[in-house]
């Protein structure tokens, strides 16, 4: 049986490379994209491969929030947890991206232990 | 409901959000205590470093620019300690990205306060890099003046910049 992967999506390529080291910690596969059009791009080919979406909010191309509706709504995807990986604090975006259908909210800056903390939370679920 | 507030009292709100936002996001990225040593108030940008990172920010009550400003040895182990290597081992690619990342961090962390004082919603841009000993930067609002904060982590100093002016 293939790897589960958590995808990370996140224009930074340091965030990304900062879940890539924790994915290997939880013996996770990884796969990555630098926006959201990307991601779904990504989604497509290996959606079925994906255990959990780590999505940020603020990203060229397309935002996370309007990738974390697509992905929501769509039959094929909406089963993946997502969790929203951003510096988007205010309460009302956190209740946005909570009721488009985000598992958890995470704000930046984050500790690694607490990313792991949250990631294994996501995937029990 | 939050009153209008004037510019004195928005500049001592930005200066207390940016120093807690760049000692929290350092320490709890990259493990690195930071201090601040120094604010004051200037008419023109204070080149400062090797590295800037720039971010825009705007909303209905205000607009304005972060700059993050780093020499090159610092931003090389800030960025290392992000992602567990060496500093000599950080690419250009990875310094520039992690300082981006960093002043995305602050800026953010500092807008959401804005956003509270202010009662209105800010946007920010996505950042920019600019690279070269003592560069200057121009991106500020019109007339606004800057609000430089010298910080100093590992022995060495670093800044962030901000120009921001509030809308009538």
């Amino acid at each position: 049986m293939a790897t589960k992967k958590i995808l990370s999506v996140d224009d930074s390529i340091i965030i990304r490379k900062i879940f890539k080291g924790i994915a290997e910690t939880l013996g996770l596969g990884f796969l990555e994209a630098g926006d959201g059009q990307q991601a779904l791009n990504v989604l497509a080919d290996h959606h079925q491969e994906i255990a959990l979406i780590i999505l940020d909010w603020n990203m060229p191309v397309k935002n996370g929030y309007d990738t974390l509706q697509e992905i929501t709504t769509d039959p094929r995807y909406k089963h993946i947890p997502v969790m929203m990986a951003t510096t988007e604090t205010e309460r009302t975006n956190v209740i946005k991206a909570i009721q488009a259908g985000a598992k958890h909210y995470v704000t930046k800056p984050f500790t690694q232990e607490d990313v792991l903390v949250r990631i294994t939370e996501c995937l029990k679920a | 409901m939050s009153p209008h507030l004037d510019q004195k009292t928005l500049d001592a709100i930005l200066v207390n959000a940016v120093i807690q936002a760049t000692t929290q996001v350092l320490s709890t990225m990259a493990g690195t205590q930071v201090t601040c040593k120094e604010v004051k108030a200037e008419k023109s940008y204070r080149p400062c470093g090797d590295i800037s990172a720039v971010i825009g920010i705007s909303g209905e009550k205000g607009e304005g620019m972060f700059a993050l400003s780093f020499p090159l040895s610092l931003a090389n182990l800030i960025v290392g300690r992000l992602i567990g290597v060496q500093p000599d081992k950080i690419s250009s690619e990875d310094r520039c990205d992690g300082v981006g990342e960093l002043v995305n961090m602050i800026s953010g962390n500092t807008k959401s306060v804005l956003s509270q004082q202010n009662n209105t919603l800010y946007h920010l841009a996505l950042p920019t890099i600019i690279q070269g000993r003592d560069h200057e930067i121009s991106s500020r609002p019109k007339n606004a003046p800057y609000l430089v904060m010298l910080f100093e982590a590992e022995g060495q100093q670093f800044s962030l910049q901000v120009s921001f002016i509030t809308k009538e």
